[in-house]
């Protein structure tokens, strides 16, 4: 059997995707694993151009590579401290026994080969034309962008996106924030105090600035 | 350029990719790393979405519109994630997920 151009690149491209994935999960350095996860992105993005997917392959590398492996990166030089880790933690081998059991199954299920159970078959089904049809056209592309502005098709979905990241851009900003150094103080103030109040009434209490405690809380 | 891959050829290698990205998140002591698995099962499935796309329904848009979206909630998780570990980590210096237990009983 010879393979014809598409599928050695298919081949080689799954290679690059499922090596890099698998470093990915076990690299104990953490930059390293992000670097990988680029890899597996640009792979991916190969798998789109193999599907006639061109305008996905430009969107997988602008989004994925270009803003969340960036935002990946990012993360873990800001955690420089931890940037190593173990390769696993205490369940790992069940974790690895787990994710292998699902892929066999997936496997069976999806594949050619038919799994025969009490005389029941599972596994190969037809999936339509085995090549697939006809290339189509690139309107395809114009069509999902009229698509998505069309309020027969996904108009409101498209903006509910919209608004997804605009509530995730936002509520990162807030959650990630540097807090200032006064208003942690007052926190820990106001923690100390629930503390000692709830273990037995001291004295100590009445010394606390309430009113700071109270604005403080409020900017948050 | 579909010329003699199967369309299960795809599903497997998505399968995989799934699996691995789901032994990442289970096996991981780093919230960073669970998160980088958890992308990883996200582009399996959009391999999934656009591989039927493109081999039982290439004129409707409907999976390339699915796709589309898992690309804006996977951008938005992958944002609001990394700020809620950045987070964390200011205020106990960990992410390791088997640490962060304020919220125990």
């Amino acid at each position: 059997m010879i393979l014809t151009i598409q599928q050695i690149l298919f081949i080689v491209i799954a290679l690059v995707v499922l090596i890099s994935a698998v470093l990915v999960v076990t690299t104990r350095n953490l930059f390293h694993a992000a670097l990988f996860l680029v890899v597996s992105f640009f792979g991916v993005a190969g798998f789109y151009v193999l599907l006639d997917a061109g305008f996905f392959a430009a969107v997988q590398v602008m989004i994925y590579i270009g803003a969340i492996s960036i935002l990946f990166i990012f993360a873990v030089m800001l955690t420089r401290d931890v940037i190593t880790s173990a390769r696993g933690n205490s369940q790992w081998i069940a974790a690895a026994v787990v994710a292998a059991a699902i892929f066999i199954i997936a496997a069976i299920l999806l594949g050619p080969a038919a799994l025969i159970i009490r005389g029941r078959e599972f596994g190969n089904v037809q999936w339509s034309d085995p090549n697939g049809p006809a290339a189509t056209s690139a309107t395809v592309i114009g069509d999902l962008g009229r698509g998505l502005v069309s309020f027969n098709q996904y108009a409101v979905p498209f903006l509910l996106g919209a608004v997804l990241l605009l509530v995730a851009m936002v509520g990162a900003i807030w959650v990630a924030r540097e807090r200032r150094s006064r208003d942690m103080a007052a926190e820990r103030a106001a923690a100390a105090a629930d503390d000692i109040g709830s273990d037995t009434d001291q004295p100590v209490q009445e010394e606390l600035p309430l009113p700071d405690n109270s604005m403080a809380t409020e900017k948050h | 350029m579909l010329n003699g891959i199967p369309l299960f050829w795809y599903l497997i290698v998505s399968a995989a990719l799934f699996c691995i990205g789901l032994y990442g998140v289970m096996a991981r002591k780093n919230t960073i790393a669970m998160l980088m698995g958890v992308e990883l099962m996200l582009n399996a499935v959009n391999i999934n979405l656009i591989a039927f796309w493109r081999y039982v329904t290439p004129k409707s848009t409907a999976g390339l519109a699915f796709a589309a979206f898992i690309f804006v909630v996977a951008a938005a998780e992958a944002a609001v994630g990394l700020g809620l570990i950045i987070s964390v980590y200011r205020n106990t210096r960990s992410v390791d997920p088997e640490k962060i237990d304020s919220l125990k009983l």
